[in-house]
């Protein structure tokens, strides 16, 4: 039942209200308190075959490192398979910077930031399904606004991630996961 | 010198040997570099 029109003075069953909570376009899954100072933290059990593509919201995290590459790696997909392309702008300026990253075991999701809060809303596409994963990262801190994106080529099904500043540690904040319905 | 702390679910604890190599050989520092061109 994706969608139906309630009348005036329709009682509203118990069935309808639980169909409707199930069925929002975006489905909690799970979320994680990042800890202090840890170096990376890993979300396990994340993905399933319930949905197909998922989007996470890292909101509050805190770096020890400034303009250092943000990374995410899949549980399950341990190669050098993974491509990342980053552009960001930095504010009050009109350049519009790229950056290409090589090949490598982590998806670079986008730039720390030790003197505001770490933001990031990534939509992962295909993680759990035995082909490629795509992700686009959109990201704003105290310096720069940026958009991150990327492949990993590996046709690993992966069941969850790990986050990992390239350099320092990070602190506080929460990892959310949610699941795009399907249906 | 302390291993960095290593945090998986909702489980924190210090990295292992092991652990700590392999954060190193990927060219994790503690200090890292303030730099956009990477």
């Amino acid at each position: 039942m994706a969608i139906k029109t309630f009348t005036t003075g329709e009682v509203l069953t118990a069935s309808d209200t639980n169909t409707y909570l199930a069925n929002s376009g975006l489905v909690y899954v799970k979320q994680q308190t990042v800890g202090s100072a840890v170096s990376s933290v890993t979300v396990s059990s994340a993905f399933s075959t319930d949905y197909d593509n998922y989007r996470i919201v890292i909101s509050g995290v805190t770096g020890t490192v400034n303009n250092d590459t943000f990374l995410m790696s899949m549980t399950g997909s341990s190669g050098s398979t993974y491509k990342s392309t980053s552009f960001y702008l930095v504010y009050n300026s009109a350049s519009y910077n790229g950056v290409a990253f090589a090949t490598s075991t982590s998806f670079r999701i986008g730039w720390t930031n030790n003197s505001n809060d770490m933001n990031y809303a990534l939509d992962l596409l295909g993680p759990f399904a035995a082909r490629p994963t795509f992700f686009k990262c959109d990201g704003a801190n105290s310096t720069i606004v940026f958009q991150n994106g990327g492949e990993d080529t590996s046709s690993s099904s992966c069941t969850g991630f790990t986050l990992t500043p390239s350099s320092g540690t990070i602190s506080g904040g929460t990892i959310y996961v949610y699941g795009y319905r399907k249906s | 010198m302390t291993r960095p702390l290593i945090q998986i679910d909702d489980e924190l604890r210090e990295m292992t040997e092991e652990e700590y190599e392999a954060l190193l050989a990927t060219g994790w520092t503690l200090e890292g570099s303030d730099d956009l061109a990477h």
